[in-house]
C-alpha cells in the first residue's frame, strides 16, 4: 500500500456490536472526561499494552452532527492536517477511531497536562506573581517555533489563543509546547475567505485588527497577531485586549475590540499603514472608529517593558498594525530577545535560577463519572445547588468562547471551584520544594504521581464533587 | 506537511502500477479482470464528474474524490463495496476536505436523477455510513496534490499559456483521471506529459525548454506514452464492453 505509517486504525470495522466496548476502546483505560464542546467530548485514557503502558492520551469525540451531513468538516479538516503534519511545538494524533455503530469519530493524542490558559490563570488567581521570565520566553519561541513550521507549510492556525496552546506534563517531553486544534486550521494555497462565511465564531481578543477592520481574506500575519496578544498575557497575566463581544449578525463589526486595540497602541494612521484605506470598515464606520483619537502607544506601560528592551521590541513588531510589516515567526525566532539571558529552553517549566521556586500547576480536573457514550456511567453524586445542567456544561465551547469579560470566569462556578482547587493544594504537600533545591526530574515525577493518584479519586475527601465541575477543550 | 509535496503523504503513497493493478480475489472470483476493474474505475470517475456538474464544485474537487476512489479499490473489493455507492461518497468526502461541503441529500437527489435503476440508488444513510468506511480506508490522509496547479506554473514559464495550449493540457489533466497515473506518478510530473503531449500535438519545439528542468525525461515520456495508449485503447471501447464489467460484478456468489 505504499504506506509505512504505523499509526493505522486497529479494529473499528469489526466493531458494528452496540453494546460491547469497541475493540480499539479495548487499549485504553478510561480515566474520565476532561473537556467539552460544541463539537463533542474530550476524554483521558491511558494505555494499556506493555509497550506504553499507563502512557496518558486525549481522546477527542466527535459527535456525528445533527443535520445529518456525516463527519463534522471540522473533524475533517483537523486530521487532514495533523495526518500530514509532524512538529515537537504541534499537538500528536497518534491515532484516529471510527465507531460504526453511531457513527462518531475519536482522535486520539499525546495528553499535555497544562495550557497557557491555565498557567497563566494559576499565576493570576493562586500564585500571585508573574511568570518568571526563563519560562515566559521558553513557551513563547517554542509557540513560535511550532507556529514556523505551520507557516512554512501554508498552514494558518487561525483560532490561536491560550486556551489551545499546551504544555507537556511530567515525562520526556516536560515542558514542551505544543500548538493544539487545528480544527479551524487551513492550507491556504488559494486565498481563505473570512471564517464568518462558514458561519464560525472565534474569540475576538485575538483577532488581528485586518480582520476587524474587515479584510476578506486570512493571512498567516493573523496568527502572529494572536502571539503577540499571548506574550503580553504571559507577561502580565491579563488579556491585552478584552473587547467586548457584538453578537448581533453573522459578522458584526467589533468596534469595542479595535476600540480597546486602539486605545493601548494608538490610533492606526494610513502613513504607518497604507492599505487601511480599502479595508471595509475603516471606510464604512469611519466616524465611530475615527472618532475618537488616541494618539499615543502606552504599550510598554501596559505591559511594565522599558521602551528599550528586547522583549517590548519583539511584542511592539508582533503588535504591529501593517500585516504586510508585522514580524513573521522566522524573524521572531531570530530576534535579539531569544539570544540575550536566560536563553529559552526546551522544558519551560523548570526554574531558570537554582534557587528559584518550581510552581506547581494545577493538573486537569477529571470527571470520572461520564463514559465514552458522554453518559454518565455511575449515579453522580448530587451537585450543589445551582447545578447548571447538562445543557450547560460546554462553557468553554467555540461558539460561547471567553471574549466577553466575565464569561472566562463562567467556568469556575463557585461550587465548583471549591473542588477544582483541592488537588493541586493536597498535591502541593507532595510537590513542594522546602529546601529550594533545583528539582530533578525524577523527584518531581514523583511528585507529581501523588497528584495523580488523587486526581483518579476525584471524590476523595470531597463528597459532593460536582461530576462536572468544569469543562474545557483540548 | 501540507504543502510540500515531497514531504506529504501523498507523496508517500505513492505506488508501483504492478500494486494498482491487483484485482481483489472477491472480485477475481466473480470472473472480474484487470480490464474490468479499470473500465468500471474508468465508469465511476465520470460517474463523479457528472454529479459534480449538478452540484457544482470545481475540478479539483473532482480530482480529490477520484483519487480517493481509485485509492479505495486498490485497498477495498467492489465486491464488498459497491462502486456506485463509493464514488459519490467520495466526492461527499473530498468537498469537505476541499472546502466546498456539499450537502448529502442533494448528492441523493442526483443520483435519483442520474441513475432510474433502483440498485443504484442510495438514501442519505448509505452516504453517510460509507463516508466513515472511506476514511478508514484511506487511513486519514486526506491530502492530494493534483497536476493543475504546476501545469499553470509550467506552461506560464514556457511561454506557453496561451488560450491554445492551455485548454489542451487542462483537458489532457483531466482526462487522465480516467487512469491511475495519480495513484503511481508525482502530479508536477503528470502535468509534464501532458504539457508534452500537447506541445508535439501542437508541433511545438519544447525540447529547450524540457532540457532546462531538472526532470527525468524519461518518465515524462512514459507518462505520456501511457496516456497516448489509453486514448488509442479508448476509441475500441464500447458500451456494451463497460456494461459486461459491471454485470460480472452484479453477480451473485
Amino acid at each position: 500500500m505504499g504506506d509505512g505509517n504505523t499509526t493505522t486504525n486497529r479494529g473499528g470495522s469489526g466493531t458494528s456490536n452496540n453494546s460491547e466496548k469497541p475493540e480499539w476502546l479495548q487499549q485504553y483505560n478510561l480515566i474520565g472526561k476532561i473537556g467539552e464542546g460544541t463539537y463533542g467530548l474530550v476524554f483521558l485514557a491511558r494505555i494499556k499494552s506493555p509497550t506504553n503502558r499507563g502512557k496518558s492520551i486525549a481522546i477527542k469525540k466527535f459527535k456525528q452532527s445533527k443535520d445529518g451531513d456525516g463527519v463534522s468538516p471540522t473533524a475533517i479538516r483537523e486530521i487532514m492536517l495533523l495526518r500530514e503534519i509532524t512538529h515537537e511545538n504541534v499537538v500528536k494524533l497518534v491515532n484516529v477511531h471510527i465507531n460504526h455503530a453511531d457513527m462518531s469519530l475519536y482522535l486520539a493524542f499525546d495528553y499535555a497536562e497544562y495550557d497557557l490558559y491555565e498557567i497563566i490563570r494559576h499565576h493570576r488567581d493562586k500564585v500571585n506573581h508573574t511568570i518568571n521570565s526563563y519560562t515566559v520566553k521558553s513557551l513563547l519561541w517554542q509557540l513560535l517555533n511550532g507556529l514556523n513550521y505551520l507557516h512554512s507549510n501554508w498552514i494558518i492556525h487561525r483560532d490561536l489563543k491560550p486556551s489551545n496552546i499546551l504544555v507537556m506534563g511530567d515525562g520526556e517531553e516536560q515542558g514542551v509546547v505544543k500548538i493544539a486544534d487545528f480544527g479551524l486550521a487551513r492550507i491556504y494555497q488559494a486565498p481563505l475567505k473570512f471564517l464568518s462565511e462558514n458561519g464560525v465564531v472565534v474569540t475576538i481578543w485575538y483577532r488581528a485588527p485586518e480582520l476587524l477592520l474587515g479584510a476578506k481574506h486570512y493571512t498567516s500575519a493573523v496568527d502572529m497577531w494572536a502571539v503577540g496578544c499571548i506574550f503580553a498575557e504571559l507577561l502580565t497575566l491579563k488579556p491585552l485586549f478584552q473587547g467586548a463581544e457584538a453578537k448581533s449578525t453573522q459578522n458584526p463589526f467589533q468596534l469595542d475590540q479595535l476600540d480597546k486595540i486602539f486605545k493601548i497602541l494608538g490610533h492606526p494612521t494610513l502613513e504607518k499603514w497604507p492599505t487601511l484605506a480599502s479595508l471595509p470598515h475603516w471606510q464604512s464606520d469611519s466616524q465611530h472608529i475615527q472618532g475618537h483619537k488616541y494618539e499615543t502607544n502606552g504599550l510598554h506601560s501596559v505591559v511594565h517593558l522599558s521602551p528599550k528592551s528586547p522583549a517590548y521590541d519583539l511584542l511592539s513588531k508582533m503588535l504591529e498594525y501593517d500585516p504586510r510589516k508585522r514580524i513573521t515567526a522566522a524573524q521572531a525566532l531570530e530576534h535579539e530577545y531569544f539570544r540575550i539571558e536566560p536563553l529559552p529552553g526546551r522544558n519551560a517549566l523548570v526554574p531558570s535560577q537554582p534557587g528559584e521556586k518550581v510552581v506547581n500547576y494545577p493538573t486537569r480536573p477529571v470527571d470520572s463519572n461520564t463514559d465514552f457514550e458522554g453518559t454518565t456511567a455511575l449515579q453522580p453524586p448530587q451537585p450543589a445547588s445551582g447545578n447548571p445542567g447538562p445543557g450547560n456544561m460546554g462553557i468553554s465551547n467555540r461558539n460561547v468562547p471567553r471574549p466577553m469579560p466575565g464569561v472566562g470566569m463562567q467556568r469556575m462556578q463557585p461550587q465548583g471551584m471549591m473542588a477544582y482547587n483541592f488537588p493541586p493544594q493536597a498535591g502541593a504537600a507532595g510537590g513542594m520544594n522546602p529546601s529550594n533545591i533545583p528539582m530533578q526530574r525524577g523527584m518531581a515525577a514523583q511528585a507529581h504521581q501523588q497528584q495523580q493518584l488523587r486526581r483518579k479519586d476525584p471524590g476523595m475527601g470531597m463528597p459532593g464533587y460536582p461530576p462536572q465541575q468544569k469543562s474545557r477543550r483540548l | 506537511m501540507a504543502a510540500n509535496f515531497w514531504t506529504s503523504s501523498h507523496y508517500k503513497q505513492l505506488m508501483d502500477q504492478e500494486d494498482v493493478d491487483v484485482v481483489q480475489p472477491l472480485d477475481r472470483d466473480k470472473g472480474i479482470t484487470l480490464e474490468d476493474f479499470k473500465f468500471i474505475k474508468m465508469q465511476m470517475a465520470s460517474y463523479i464528474s457528472k454529479l459534480a456538474q449538478h452540484v457544482k464544485v470545481r475540478q479539483r474537487v473532482v480530482a480529490t474524490a477520484v483519487t480517493y476512489m481509485r485509492r479505495f479499490f486498490v485497498r477495498k473489493s467492489m465486491t464488498e463495496y459497491d462502486p456506485h455507492l463509493v464514488a459519490p461518497t467520495c466526492l461527499y468526502l473530498a468537498s469537505k476536505a476541499e472546502e466546498s461541503t456539499v450537502q448529502a441529500r442533494l448528492l441523493v437527489f442526483y443520483i435519483k436523477k442520474i441513475y432510474s435503476d433502483e440498485k443504484y440508488r442510495y438514501e442519505v444513510k448509505d452516504i453517510l455510513e460509507m463516508e466513515m468506511k472511506i476514511l478508514e480506508a484511506l487511513n486519514y490522509y486526506l491530502v492530494v496534490f493534483h497536476p493543475y496547479r504546476s501545469l499553470v506554473q509550467f506552461l506560464q514559464d514556457a511561454g506557453m499559456n496561451d488560450i491554445n495550449m492551455t485548454h489542451l493540457s487542462w483537458g489532457l489533466v483531466n482526462d487522465t483521471y480516467k487512469m491511475d497515473l495519480i495513484l503511481v506518478h508525482p502530479p508536477h510530473l503528470i502535468a509534464l506529459a501532458c504539457i508534452y503531449i500537447a506541445s508535439v500535438y501542437r508541433d511545438k519545439d519544447t525540447t529547450a525548454w524540457f532540457e532546462e528542468l531538472r526532470v527525468d525525461m524519461n518518465v515524462v515520456k512514459n507518462i505520456s506514452m501511457e496516456i497516448l495508449d489509453f486514448y488509442e485503447n479508448q476509441r475500441m471501447v464500447t458500451e456494451e464492453r463497460i456494461n459486461a464489467a459491471f454485470s460480472k460484478l452484479a453477480l451473485k456468489p
